[in-house]
């Protein structure tokens, strides 16, 4: 039997992959959100700033656009990209958590269930961040299981400061 | 009492070239240059008389009628300024089949373009043989796995898909095979190598041919009119000069799932029925095979896009 479509190897049809598909309403709030990098700090705007929402659109990489799910995706947690980059490292004072890189958002589709990471916006809502990250702890065991196996470790309790340090600086 | 005179009917053939006023008309075993009568001048269908047509011409050399088509291909014309009038420019008629050009590289595949020759096809309810040329170019290097993938992806769906290469002839036999007996269009943009697969299946034609241009990366439209060339085993191939552009004509929005065969057995199974768009709505039975891996998720986008321009 052949294997089905979504498991075989990519390639690259005529379009590419584009950085932005122009400014968005969110599914889940009704907001108007824009794409312009210059407010998001980001150049692949994919979720909303205001309720963190997002939509499954990517299916092998980000900005494919490949998907057909379509679903909403929620917000589920924070994690740490496993490589540092220039805006994030070790956090002086903080102590060290498993990659030391970018806050990341992890969401999760309502429709097929598929996990992501993705980059936080410098317009995200830092509040609602907090409260997103204050609710990974009420995660049932099926859910982290299937974390876990995605390869994403969400960040603890241990890692509360250097949360709140990332979210609202050091005052 | 007024009394038309029309010169008797002397024979029917077919249009095998066209150049600008000039047809030439096959029929029983010679060729003959013919212009279009004064009386079918005034007519629509004068200016469409295209490759494949059967005609019907008088002794003066004159077509006079246009006999009704089995099938045509047609594409949006390309328009002469923005906002212009819309009309179809038909490409050939009475066919038996439609052979898709993409080069594996140079120029780079244009899988979409690909989608939209064999919707066109589909359409016109005319089978599809899908031909990737210059192979060789790609033999070693890491885009022949992708085209192989792709070549498998289109296979699925039950296109024949034959890879072939004018320089070192492979695939030029399976290709004679899949011709003979049949008139074949070759449809596909400048560049792709249409006339030089022409030139390997018949040798002796010694059609002119071109590089694709090194600054542009793309064609120079070398082939510049229509043309059936009869094929030694049977069967006949249109050569086109290459289409830049290919809009979809007389395709409408609600019937476009069905020109994706694959797409073909679910419809009706959506949860709004015959009235799903495939897109947005919830219950999809397209979105629900694709996100299944039963649909590729290239072909559905090349849907929705063909769905925004319908």
């Amino acid at each position: 039997m052949n294997a089905p479509f979504s498991a075989q190897r990519r390639y690259t049809r005529s379009a590419g992959i584009k950085d932005t598909f122009g400014d968005f309403t969110c599914l889940n709030c009704g907001n108007l959100v824009p794409a312009n990098s210059l407010l998001s700090g980001v150049r692949n705007r994919n979720h909303c700033p205001y309720c963190l929402s997002s939509r499954h659109l990517d299916l092998y990489e980000p900005g494919d656009r490949l998907s057909a799910c379509k679903e909403r995706m929620a917000p589920l947690g924070l994690a740490l990209k496993h490589s540092s980059s220039r805006y994030a490292g070790h956090t002086a004072g903080i102590p060290a958590a498993t990659g030391q890189g970018e806050l990341m958002l992890v969401h999760v589709c309502q429709g097929c269930g598929k996990l992501s990471a993705n980059r936080i916006a410098a317009d995200d809502d830092s509040s609602r961040l907090w409260a997103v990250f204050e609710g990974q702890a009420r995660l049932d065991l099926a859910r982290l299981g299937a974390l876990n196996a995605s390869g994403i470790t969400l960040l603890g309790a241990p890692q509360t400061a250097l949360v709140q340090v990332r979210l609202f600086g050091r005052n | 009492m007024h009394v038309s005179f029309q010169p008797p009917t002397l024979f029917e053939g077919v249009v095998t070239k066209k150049i600008s006023g000039a047809y030439t008309v096959a029929a029983e075993g010679h060729n003959q240059t013919c212009t279009v009568a004064a009386s079918l001048r005034s007519h629509a269908l004068a200016d469409s008389i295209v490759i494949g047509d059967v005609v019907r011409c008088n002794t003066a050399g004159q077509i006079q009628e246009v006999l009704p088509r089995r099938n045509q291909i047609a594409r949006r014309a390309a328009l002469s300024m923005p906002g212009a009038y819309a009309h179809p420019q038909v490409l050939a008629a009475n066919l038996d089949q439609v052979v898709p050009v993409i080069a594996a590289a140079d120029p780079k595949p244009s899988w979409n373009l690909l989608d939209r020759y064999l919707v066109s096809a589909e359409s016109a309810e005319i089978p599809a043989l899908v031909c990737i040329t210059k192979g060789d170019l790609v033999a070693s290097e890491p885009q022949g796995e992708e085209i192989e993938q792709v070549a498998a992806e289109y296979r699925a769906i039950g296109y024949r898909v034959i890879i072939t290469s004018a320089l070192d002839g492979s695939g030029v036999q399976a290709l004679q095979q899949a011709l003979r007996g049949r008139l074949s269009l070759l449809v596909g943009k400048s560049g792709v190598g249409k006339t030089s697969l022409l030139n390997a299946l018949l040798p002796n034609l010694g059609l002119r041919v071109q590089a694709v241009s090194r600054a542009m990366g793309k064609g120079r439209h070398t082939t510049t009119h229509q043309e059936i060339f009869s094929l030694p085993d049977g069967g006949a191939l249109i050569d086109t000069p290459g289409l830049r552009e290919f809009g979809l004509w007389d395709v409408d929005g609600e019937d476009l799932a069905w020109c994706f065969p694959e797409m073909r057995p679910l419809l009706g199974q959506c949860r709004f029925r015959l009235d799903c768009q495939h897109d947005e709505e919830p219950g999809c039975a397209i979105r629900r095979a694709v996100n299944a891996g039963q649909i590729s998720p290239y072909r559905y986008q090349s849907y929705l896009k063909l769905r925004a321009e319908a």
